[in-house]
C-alpha cells in the first residue's frame, strides 16, 4: 500500500510481555503448575481464595526473575515489594492480583535486536523499563455449547502460576522490530531456563502499545493497546493494521482515542474492545500478607556469575572463534541447544564452516519437517560429524549425504552403516561414469549443439541428468570433467 | 441447667485426679450452651456429635496414659472466623452462608492436636468489624452480667462463653481490641499476643497487618497455657515470627519486684473515660505496687491519633480482603440477576451488613487514586510514630498499664446509630495493635455491677512480662473469680 | 463543606461492587463524612521523612522451596460453589459493554 497515510508517520511501539516461569509449583502456593488438566484439578485453598488463606513466596520463581533481570542487563533491586492490584473478574479469585507496582524486582535494562536481513542487518538496542513478578489469573471458558449462552465456566488451575511481566521502552519503530524483539526476548528466556516462552502454548503473551507521530516530531502521539495477540505473526500484523487505522484517522484530521483494541485476523483489522476514558483504578497498595522481598547484593552477584553465556555473546564468539558470518552465527546462537550441538559437532569434525552450512541448510530443515527440536534429534553431534566426514572423503556425494540427514534425525543410526545398507557409496569408477554421461548425451543430442553454440548453462542441465541416472552417487566433479570433455569434443 | 465450668487449671486437675471425665465436661459444656442460647446468643452453632466423639477418644487416651497436653479432653469454643475442616464458618455474615471449609486453621489444629474438644463456634461482629457483637447475622450477643448490655466485640461470643462458664477458655481474634475489650466488658482475662506470634493461616482476614488470634480464659495462667499451644512459627504464614512457641508458664510464679510499670498520662486523662473506670484501674495499679512493682508516668504522645490511624489502615485492608466474597466459588450468590456485574453487586449488597459495607466503602475510598497518599500512606507514617512511642516508652518500663475500655459495657443499641462513637470505644486498645505489641486485659473491679478491665501491654515479643504481672495480680486479688449471675 | 459527596459514595461503591439504595447512600455519605472529618486530624502531624510502616514486626522475607503438593480433590474444590458444572465454576456471562474491573 504505497502512498498511504501511514507513510507520513513514524510508528512508536512498546511491548508488554508476560512470560510464565518454569517452576514446579505456583508463585504463592504449592499447587502444581501444569497444563491441559481438567478444570480445578491443580488447586489448593490458596488458589481458590478461600477465607483465611495466605501467600508464601516461591524461591525458584524469585531466582527466575533475578536471572531474567540480569540477562537483560537490568538493575536487579535488593528490595522490591509485592502489591495488590484490585479488580473484579471471575478468573481473579481474590478480587486482586498479587503483583509488583512501585518497587519492581528489576528496572532499566536493554536487549539488542537484529533489524533487517543478511547483509543489511543492523543492531538496535531496545530499552526495558522494568521487569516485575506477578501471579497469573485463571481461565474463563466461554463455551456456549457447554455452559449455555448466558454462562461462563471458570477454571482456576492457572490461577497463581508465576509470571514475569517485561515492559519495553517505546523504542520499537516497526512491526518487524517488534517481531525481532519478541524472538530475541524468547531466546533469552529459554537460554536461561526461566520460561518455555511458547506463544502457542500461552506461556508467552504479548500486548502491544502503538502510537504514531508525524515524522520528525519528538512528542509521542496517543497510544492504544493491542491485546490477546497469539503469535508473532499476529503481533506484527496487528501492529501494522492498527498503525494503518490510526494513520487514516490522523490523516483526516481526527484524534486517536485511548482504547484497548483486539485484532481480527480474518479481516486484518483492529477494533475497539473498550475505550479508556478512565484509567482503571487498581487501588495498588503493598500486600500486608507478604514481607518486602530483600535480596542481598552478594546473592545477585552470584546469580550474575552463574548466568550461562547468552545468545549475543555466543554470536560474537562464534564469529571470532569459528570464523562464521554474522548471519550464520546469529542463527546458530539463537537457540542454546542448537549452539551447543554445533560446538559438539565441530569438536568432532573440525571444519566449523562445513558444520554450520549443513546444520543451517539440512539439519534445521529436517527438524522443521519433523516438527521436533534439536534436543529431540536422534542424530548425535558425533554421528553428524561422521556423516560430514563421509562426504568430505568422497565416500558419498554431498547429495547423498543430504538425503540421509532427515532419516538420521528421525531415527538415529550410524551413517557409515546406513551408507553400506543403502549402497550409497559414490560412484567414481570412470567406466560407470563415462557410461552414464554417454547415455545422457545420447538422450539429449541437441544440447551438444547448444553448448558448442555458446549456451554453456546446458552443462548444468546435463549434469543434473547424469546425477539422476546415478541416483546422486556420481562424484559431481568427475561428471563435470567428463561432460566438458565430451561437449568440447 | 448444669453448673458453670471451672478454670482450665481446675478442670485439668480434676481430669488428672479422675474426679471428672472429658465426656462429662463436654456434656456439661454443651448442655449449658444450649440452656443459655436464648439468653446470651453467644454461639453461632454447636458441633455436639463430633464433640462427644472427641471427648470419648480423649478419655480413652487418658486411660491409656497418653495424655497429650494441659488441654487434652477439655472443651473449648472458637470464634466463627477460624476455619476447621468439615465445619461451617460464617464470620457471622450472610455472605458466607453454607461455606464449609476443606482445611483447618493452624491455631485450631494445634489445639485439636493437643486434644482440646471444640464444642462450637462463637458469635462475633460480622467479619470482626465492631466493638459490640451487635453487627452479627444472628443478632447480638448479650453480656452475661447484664443481658441488656453488649458483650463487647468483636469476640463478644467468646468472651461471653467464658464469662458464663460454658467453656474454660475460648479462642478469639484481636485487630484493634477485639479480644481485650470484650474481655474487659465481660470480666474475663484475654490476651492478644505480639503480631506474628500466632499463625493467621485459616483466620479469616479482616486487617492483615493487625489481626491476631488470642485467648480468652478466666486467668492469666490459663491464657498462658493455651497461648503456648497455639503459638509458634508457621511456614504457611509469611508474617509469622520465625521462632517456636515460647514457654510462658514457668515465669508466672515469679514475683514482680523487678517490674517497672509505665502509666501513660494520655490514657488516664479524666475526660477520656468514665471516672469510675479510671478510679478502679488506678486502684488496681496501687495493688500492683503493693505486690512490689514500681510505677512511673510515661508519655505516648501520639495516642490521640490512634483511632484515625487504625480505621484508615484497617478498613483499607479490609476492603481488599473482602473483595473475594463475590458469589463465585462459595457462599451466598444472589438469585435472579442478569449478567456478572449485577450478580456481584447484589450478592455483596445482600450478603454484607451495614457496618461491613460502610468500612468497605471507606477502605476503597482511601486506597483509590488520588486519596492513597493523603489517607493510607499518611496513616502508615503515623503508625511508625505510634510504634516509636512504645519503643521509646519501653526503654524505661517493662509493662504499660492502662484501662482497657473507657466505660463498662454499654447498652444494646446505644452506639449503633453513630458508627464513630462505636469506634471511639477502642481508644485504649488500637495503638497496641498498630504497634504490633502484645496486650492483655484482666478484671480489676466493678461499677454498677459491670466488670472493668485493666490492660497490660508488653514490648514486641514480650508476652511474658504482662502475663507475669497479671498472674501476680490474680494471686493477690479475686476479681477474676467473680461469676456472672445465673439469672440469665 | 462536605468531605465526600453522594455521587462519590456511589462511585466508590461501584468500584467495590456494592449497590446502594438512595437511602443507604445518604446514610453512608453522612457517616463517612463524619469519619473523614475525624481522620483529618492526621494532617496536623508532620510526617516528612517518616517511613510508612511496612510491617509492625520486622521480618526477613520467608520463601518456600519449589515443590508441588497434590491439590484438593477437585470435587471438594467446587463443593461450596453456588453453581458448578462438573469441576468448573459457573458464573453469569459478562454482558457486552460491561466494564472489567
Amino acid at each position: 500500500m504505497s502512498g498511504s497515510p501511514l507513510s507520513r508517520f513514524e510508528m512508536v511501539i512498546g511491548l508488554e510481555v508476560h512470560a510464565q516461569l518454569r517452576t514446579e509449583s505456583k508463585l504463592f502456593s504449592s499447587a502444581k503448575v501444569s497444563f491441559g488438566d481438567a478444570p480445578n484439578h491443580n488447586v489448593e485453598p490458596v488458589c481458590l481464595a478461600l477465607p483465611g488463606v495466605l501467600p508464601v513466596l516461591n524461591r525458584r520463581a524469585v531466582e527466575c526473575a533475578i536471572l531474567a533481570g540480569l540477562a537483560t542487563h537490568c538493575t536487579v533491586h535488593t528490595r522490591s515489594v509485592f502489591a495488590r492490584k484490585h479488580y473484579f473478574y471471575p478468573d481473579l479469585p481474590k478480587g486482586y492480583q498479587i503483583s509488583q507496582f512501585e518497587l519492581p524486582i528489576a528496572t532499566g535494562g536493554w536487549i539488542d535486536i537484529q533489524v533487517g536481513a543478511d547483509a543489511e542487518a543492523v543492531t538496535k538496542r531496545i530499552g526495558l523499563t522494568r521487569i516485575h513478578m506477578e501471579e497469573d489469573a485463571g481461565k474463563s471458558i466461554h463455551d456456549d455449547a457447554v455452559a449455555g449462552s448466558d454462562a461462563t465456566l471458570v477454571d482456576l488451575n492457572r490461577a497463581g502460576v508465576p509470571l514475569v511481566e517485561i515492559v519495553s521502552e517505546p523504542d520499537l519503530r516497526s512491526p518487524a522490530e517488534a517481531g525481532a524483539y519478541l524472538r530475541t526476548l524468547r531466546s533469552i528466556l529459554r537460554y536461561i531456563d526461566v520460561s518455555d516462552a511458547d506463544m502457542e502454548k500461552g506461556n508467552f503473551r504479548c500486548d502491544a502499545n502503538v502510537s504514531l507521530r508525524p515524522i520528525g516530531r519528538e512528542e509521542f502521539g496517543t497510544r492504544t493497546e493491542l491485546k490477546n495477540l497469539n503469535s508473532f505473526r499476529f503481533v506484527e500484523a496487528a501492529i501494522l493494521a492498527e498503525a494503518r487505522r490510526q494513520a487514516s484517522i490522523l490523516a483526516d484530521g481526527g484524534e486517536i482515542q485511548q482504547a484497548t483494541m483486539a485484532y481480527d485476523a480474518a479481516t486484518d483489522r483492529t477494533r475497539v474492545l473498550r475505550l479508556k476514558e478512565d484509567a482503571h483504578d487498581y487501588r495498588y497498595f503493598p500486600d500486608p500478607d507478604l514481607i518486602p522481598l530483600e535480596i542481598g547484593a552478594g546473592e545477585i552477584e552470584e546469580f550474575r556469575r552463574a548466568l550461562p553465556e547468552l545468545a549475543d555473546e555466543k554470536c560474537l564468539r562464534f564469529q571470532a572463534q569459528y570464523g562464521l558470518s554474522e548471519y550464520d552465527a546469529l542463527q546458530l546462537s539463537e537457540d542454546r541447544a542448537l549452539g551447543d550441538y554445533f560446538e559438539a559437532a565441530v569438536e568432532n569434525h573440525g571444519a566449523a564452516k562445513t558444520v554450520a552450512n549443513w546444520m543451517l541448510r539440512d539439519v534445521l530443515k529436517a527438524l522443521g519437517e519433523l516438527e521436533v527440536e534439536i534436543g529431540d534429534s536422534k542424530l548425535t553431534p558425533e554421528a553428524f560429524a561422521r556423516l560430514l566426514e563421509l562426504v568430505d572423503s568422497g565416500t558419498i556425494t554431498a547429495k547423498s549425504g543430504q538425503g540421509l540427514v532427515s532419516d538420521l534425525v528421525r531415527a538415529g543410526g550410524d551413517p557409515t552403516a546406513l551408507v553400506s545398507e543403502r549402497g550409497l557409496e559414490a560412484v567414481s569408477d570412470a567406466g560407470v561414469l563415462a557410461a552414464a554421461v554417454d547415455e545422457v548425451l545420447a538422450e539429449y543430442p541437441e544440447n551438444i549443439e547448444k553448448f558448442r553454440a555458446g549456451e554453456t548453462k546446458v552443462l548444468n542441465f546435463l549434469m543434473g541428468q547424469v546425477m539422476r541416472r546415478t541416483q546422486g552417487k556420481a562424484d559431481p566433479n568427475a561428471v563435470r570433467e567428463l561432460l566438458a570433455e565430451r561437449l568440447e569434443g | 441447667m448444669p453448673s458453670p465450668l471451672g478454670t482450665l487449671a481446675e478442670l485439668r486437675s480434676a481430669l488428672d485426679a479422675g474426679t471428672t471425665s472429658s465426656q462429662e465436661l463436654v456434656a456439661q459444656a454443651l448442655e449449658r450452651a444450649e440452656a443459655l442460647k436464648g439468653g446470651l446468643n453467644c454461639f453461632m452453632g454447636l458441633r455436639a456429635d463430633a464433640a462427644r466423639e472427641e471427648a470419648l477418644a480423649a478419655d480413652a487416651r487418658r486411660k491409656r496414659g497418653e495424655v497429650r497436653s494441659r488441654v487434652d479432653g477439655v472443651p473449648v469454643a472458637i470464634k466463627d472466623n477460624m476455619v476447621q475442616t468439615g465445619e461451617p464458618t460464617t464470620c457471622a455474615s450472610r455472605i458466607l452462608t453454607g461455606f464449609v471449609s476443606p482445611y483447618t486453621s493452624t491455631a485450631v489444629q494445634r489445639l485439636v492436636d493437643a486434644g482440646a474438644v471444640v464444642i462450637g463456634r462463637t458469635n462475633m461482629d460480622e467479619f470482626a468489624m465492631g466493638s459490640s457483637t451487635e453487627h452479627s447475622a444472628i443478632g447480638p450477643c448479650h453480656n452475661p452480667w447484664d443481658p441488656t448490655r453488649t458483650a463487647g466485640g468483636s469476640s463478644g461470643g467468646s468472651a461471653a462463653a467464658v464469662a458464663a462458664g460454658i467453656v474454660p477458655f475460648a479462642l478469639g481474634s484481636d485487630t484493634g481490641g477485639s479480644i481485650r475489650q470484650p474481655a474487659s466488658l465481660c470480666g474475663v482475662t484475654g490476651i492478644k499476643p505480639t503480631y506474628g506470634r500466632v499463625s493467621r493461616w485459616g483466620l479469616v482476614a479482616f486487617a492483615s497487618s493487625l489481626d491476631q488470634i488470642g485467648v480468652l480464659a478466666r486467668t492469666a495462667e490459663d491464657c498462658a497455657s493455651v497461648l503456648e499451644i497455639i503459638s509458634g512459627h508457621d511456614p504457611r504464614d509469611s508474617t509469622s515470627i520465625p521462632e517456636p512457641a515460647p514457654v510462658y508458664r514457668d515465669a508466672l510464679e515469679r514475683g514482680i519486684e523487678d517490674i517497672v510499670i509505665g502509666l501513660p498520662r494520655e490514657y488516664f486523662a479524666p475526660e477520656g473515660a468514665d471516672p469510675a473506670v479510671l478510679a478502679t484501674v488506678c486502684a488496681a495499679v496501687e495493688e500492683l505496687e503493693r505486690a512490689g512493682a514500681r510505677t512511673r508516668e510515661i508519655t505516648l504522645p501520639h495516642t490521640r491519633y490512634g483511632i484515625a490511624t487504625y480505621y484508615l489502615i484497617a478498613d483499607a485492608e479490609a476492603s481488599s480482603n473482602l473483595a473475594r466474597y463475590d458469589g463465585v466459588r462459595y457462599g451466598l450468590r444472589a438469585r435472579g440477576t442478569v449478567g456478572l456485574t449485577e450478580m456481584y453487586e447484589r450478592t455483596r449488597s445482600e450478603g454484607f451488613g451495614d457496618e461491613v459495607k460502610r468500612r468497605i466503602v471507606l477502605g476503597t475510598y482511601v486506597l483509590s487514586a488520588g486519596y492513597y497518599d493523603a489517607y493510607y500512606r499518611k496513616a502508615q507514617q503515623v503508625r511508625t510514630l505510634l510504634r516509636g512511642d512504645f519503643e521509646q516508652a519501653f526503654h524505661g518500663c517493662d509493662v504499660i498499664a492502662t484501662p482497657t475500655a473507657p466505660e463498662v459495657a454499654f447498652r444494646l443499641g446505644e452506639k449503633t446509630a453513630d458508627p464513630l462513637s462505636m469506634y471511639l470505644s477502642d481508644v485504649y486498645t488500637v495503638s497496641a495493635s498498630l504497634a504490633g505489641i502484645p496486650g492483655l486485659s484482666l478484671p480489676c473491679g466493678f461499677h454498677d455491677g459491670m466488670p472493668i478491665g485493666l490492660q497490660l501491654l508488653g514490648p514486641a515479643m514480650g508476652e511474658a512480662a504482662p502475663l507475669r504481672v497479671a498472674a501476680a495480680y490474680q494471686r493477690s486479688t479475686a476479681h477474676h473469680e467473680n461469676r456472672a449471675p445465673e439469672t440469665v | 463543606m462536605p468531605r465526600i459527596t453522594r455521587a462519590e459514595v456511589h462511585r466508590v461503591a461501584r468500584l467495590a461492587r456494592l449497590s446502594l439504595s438512595d437511602a443507604e447512600a445518604d446514610r453512608m455519605t453522612t457517616d463517612l463524612d463524619h469519619i473523614l472529618e475525624y481522620v483529618e486530624t492526621l494532617q496536623d502531624l508532620d510526617t516528612e521523612g517518616i517511613e510508612p510502616t511496612a510491617h509492625a514486626i520486622p521480618l526477613k522475607t520467608p520463601m518456600r522451596s519449589d515443590r508441588a503438593t497434590p491439590g484438593l480433590d477437585p470435587a471438594l474444590a467446587v463443593r461450596n460453589a453456588p453453581e458448578a458444572l462438573e469441576t468448573a465454576f459457573v458464573v453469569p456471562k459478562v454482558i457486552e459493554g460491561e466494564e472489567e474491573g
